[in-house]
């Protein structure tokens, strides 16, 4: 019986791993700014802001019609 | 000014297989199918777990392969870390298979002793394994700056007692409680499973976000790796953990 129902767990709780690890954690744990940067070069998102809006911050530049390209 | 008071003093610590290695690459200049992603993760996982089972059913056959295997799993271990993680891919599975047989033989003096106690200790290793993931995906447990130096520090510190308790063995000496199934001795093992288990956390997180910044594919290997190091440590921690409670 004990042996019957650790392998179970065992072979269970693998198929969960096998199936929950491919998928993308929540937002509520990929959203946070307490977040460990292991690779210390994230990228801001700057598609999706933290409360939701899409906008690009920075200042303005004025485009000149007859500037080079 | 970061509110990491403790990072700002000592420095950004956390485990160096993790850290010192992987600040240069550029995920840009990777094309997608290049990319380290979930899916490839978790199946390389599975291929470290398929080689280590096939490892360890050696090594039950062959309880002689204990010392081979955990020695050359090690230095595997260290070269895969220190060396080249980008032929993570060569060694990993080496090192799964190694410490397989090891592992294996560790377990059939276990089981002689202790009947059944074998599949008590595999099936709480992947249960935690899998809870732990839960959490960690759900949001439940949210690894943090401090929360990795805190399980560095931990992890650390039983790995220095461990290593100081191996050499005073030499001298016929040793650290009695860390081997004690006195109430002490299984608080110490409850603790350090704890510490293992946390590591997991650390693992998931590594490959959460190495997927999300689009690392190179090797990085899948390397992943897998680190998680098969930390339930290798976990299996023989609730092993021992296991051992002591029989023993009272």
């Amino acid at each position: 019986m004990n042996t019957i129902l650790f392998s179970l767990l065992a072979i269970v709780s693998l198929m969960v791993f096998m199936n929950l690890g491919k998928i993308r954690a929540s937002k509520k744990q990929t959203d946070r700014d307490d977040r460990i940067n292991w690779f210390r070069s994230r990228k801001p998102n700057f598609y999706q802001k933290r409360d939701g809006s899409k906008i690009i911050e920075g200042e303005a530049e004025e485009v000149d019609d007859q500037s080079n390209k | 000014m970061s509110k990491h008071s403790a990072l700002n003093t000592f420095g950004r610590s956390g485990n160096p297989a993790f850290t010192k290695n992987f600040n240069n690459i550029n995920s840009d200049s990777i094309p997608l199918a290049e990319r380290m992603t979930l899916d490839g993760a978790v199946n390389r996982t599975a291929i470290l777990l398929a080689l280590c089972f096939g490892g360890a059913f050696l090594g039950w056959n062959i309880p002689a392969l204990i010392w081979p295997g955990f020695l050359i799993g090690l230095i595997l271990a260290l070269v895969t870390i220190f060396r080249s993680p980008d032929k993570a891919g060569s060694t990993a599975p080496f090192y799964a298979a190694f410490e397989g047989m090891a592992l294996g033989g560790i377990t059939v003096f276990a089981e002689a002793a202790y009947p059944g106690i074998a599949i008590q200790a595999i099936g709480l290793t992947f249960g935690i394994l899998a809870s732990l993931l839960f959490c960690y995906k759900s949001g439940i447990i949210k690894p943090t700056e401090n929360f990795r130096l805190m399980i560095f520090s931990a992890t650390m510190g039983i790995m220095l007692l461990y290593i100081v308790s191996f050499i005073m063995s030499f001298f016929g000496s040793g650290i009695g409680f860390i081997h004690s199934n006195g109430l002490l001795g299984i608080g110490f093992s409850l603790f350090v499973v704890g510490i293992a288990a946390l590591n997991l956390v650390l693992d998931f997180d590594f490959i959460e976000e190495g997927a999300e910044q689009g690392l190179p594919k090797y990085m899948e290997w390397y992943g897998a790796f680190s998680l098969m190091v930390t339930l290798v440590w976990l299996y023989l921690e609730i092993l021992r953990l296991l051992m002591k409670l029989r023993s009272r």
